[in-house]
């Protein structure tokens, strides 16, 4: 219990890389460690995606199974993060395409979260109805671009890195994150007259 | 293209600081000396904060568990199949439900006097499979449920909470209420039975502090147990966590205690939280609990370990530790040395 308890410890010094290497020889044990640096990056990825805590949760699932299963395919030529997001991106294209298209409109995640304290029920509530108002604009996008404005904005990855996920040129990419951002800040800052039309 | 164009065309790349130094100086100038583009841009730059504002989900404990136990079939004895979320209530978990209201909402259900629940089959694991007639009932679920099996009287005032709505869509014209539901649960069986263990296990190790205290839950494992044969070990290994993480002194000396009288079922875990609690436990009280433990395990020829006898020995010579554990540890000693 001690020696598994230190090798928690140990586990966690490691590099992404270190830790790979070691899965790519059989070793399971960085597998939590591993969950635990990116599990949170995967979930909200897809749950943005797809806007199902249900589906996202399947997803990330999914997603490290498949990281542990495909170790041999991670060579270090991209982050850790990268890889799993792209693996993370093509399980959400997947699901879409079995599923035509169809997202879980009415669920709200978003309702559960715990109301700060510092916040007074009113505030809480606007605070919540603004957030629902952004998850709406994100379903309107093309499912390319919302998979391109998840990326950059909450992953932070850069054009070159997301490019290579969503196998596209940098260029497309460009148009893509311009033809978002234009749709979105005509539905968030309330620009009806060319609403959705760039979309 | 108007170079007005071309400017708001940059101001996306602008914001993600992808645009190079000498785009990014023309695009700011234009910016600064054209009103229209300037608010064109305050409007991108609103845009990319509100995005920000966004929170981020916590992922629920689950999705780690069965990723685990999927990888790593070992890792399924560990899983705690019950835990819906650190939060959980003692063994009242939230049902989330959802009633399908369609056409069929009145159809033929009209006397029934309660609720219809479908048996929904249980993700448990690891545990033996029961007779092919017996459904597995989880504990910690979600069902969607066609308003036509649930009766229309509502009876007793049920407390719904996190209540959300579901509307109908073109292709369909079923709405959706889903809610979140306490249920009050009674399981019953056997001590030796595994998911009676893995259940006490479940609700001896929980966080959860509206439950019944710990201390009231290890009174009554320790009463019902003593009569068992042979106790499975999970018991023991649930009352070595607690004894290990549990902040009240009190609780960890019952669990020292409650494991000294369950030596039978007494594991190399087990045994090792005893030497830990030997050894650091801050309270001398738990210290005692724990070299009694020691010194029974010791006598009845159980399986002793380097360690274990090397923490009493300096137990037994420590000059600033209590007297009675000295006492304790030397006697435990003397039980070892002949053997």
């Amino acid at each position: 219990m001690r020696a598994s308890k230190k090798r928690d410890r140990d586990l966690k010094h490691l590099t992404d890389q270190e830790l790979m290497d070691l899965v790519q020889a059989g070793d399971l044990s960085p597998a939590s460690e591993l969950y635990d640096r990116y599990s949170r990056h995967v979930f909200n990825f897809a749950y943005r995606f797809l806007r199902s805590r249900e589906t996202a949760e399947d997803i990330t699932q999914e997603v490290f199974v498949k990281m542990m299963k495909r170790a041999a395919q991670f060579h270090g030529g991209a982050k850790l993060s990268t890889w799993l997001l792209a693996i993370a991106a093509n399980s959400c294209r997947d699901y879409l395409r079995k599923h035509e298209n169809k997202f879980n409109a009415g669920e709200d995640a978003l309702i559960n979260l715990p109301a700060p304290h510092d916040l007074s029920p009113e505030r809480h509530m606007e605070r919540r109805e603004a957030e629902k108002r952004i998850e709406e604009a994100l379903m309107l996008l093309s499912n390319d671009q919302r998979e391109i404005i998840l990326l950059s904005r909450y992953q932070g990855l850069t054009y070159a890195e997301i490019a290579q996920i969503s196998c596209c040129s940098e260029g497309a990419v460009k148009t893509r994150v311009f033809r978002a951002m234009s749709a979105l800040k005509n539905v968030l800052t309330g620009d009806t007259e060319r609403r959705l039309t760039d979309v | 293209m108007s170079d007005c164009d071309a400017m708001r065309e940059n101001m996306p790349l602008l914001l993600t600081e992808s645009l190079d130094p000498v785009q990014r100086e023309l695009t700011h100038q234009h910016i600064e000396s054209c009103p229209l583009c300037s608010r064109e841009w305050s409007a991108y730059k609103e845009t990319w904060r509100m995005l920000e504002t966004l929170p981020e989900l916590e992922v629920p404990a689950r999705v780690k568990q069965r990723f685990l136990a999927e990888i790593d079939p070992e890792v399924r004895t560990n899983v705690m199949p019950f835990r819906r979320s650190p939060a959980a209530r003692w063994l009242a978990q939230a049902a989330a439900v959802v009633i399908v209201a369609g056409g069929a909402f009145y159809a033929g259900h009209r006397l029934s006097p309660t609720v219809q629940l479908t048996p929904t089959e249980a993700h448990v694991i690891g545990i033996q499979q029961p007779p092919p007639s017996i459904p597995y009932y989880s504990i910690a679920e979600s069902r969607v449920l066609p308003a036509a099996s649930i009766s229309p009287q509502i009876e007793g005032r049920p407390d719904i909470q996190n209540v959300q709505f579901t509307d109908a869509s073109q292709s369909n014209e079923q709405i959706g209420v889903s809610f979140d539901i306490t249920s009050h649960v009674t399981v019953t069986g056997r001590p030796t039975d595994k998911s009676m263990v893995r259940l006490l296990r479940y609700v001896l190790e929980s966080e959860d502090r509206e439950s019944p205290s710990r201390s009231r839950a290890i009174d009554w494992v320790r009463a019902t147990y003593a009569h068992v044969d042979k106790p499975d070990p999970e018991i023991t290994e649930a009352l070595a966590s607690v004894l290990r993480t549990d902040q009240h002194q009190g609780v960890r000396i019952k669990a020292a205690d409650t494991l000294q009288s369950m030596q039978s079922a007494m594991t190399d875990s087990t045994r090792d939280a005893l030497v830990e609690a030997l050894k650091n436990d801050p309270n001398p009280a738990v210290r005692i609990k724990a070299v009694e433990a020691l010194a029974k395990l010791a006598r009845s020829g159980g399986v002793l370990d380097p360690e274990m006898v090397d923490t009493l020995r300096r137990k037994a010579s420590q000059g600033d530790e209590n007297v009675y554990v000295r006492v304790k540890a030397a006697e435990a000693l003397s039980s070892i040395q002949p053997r």
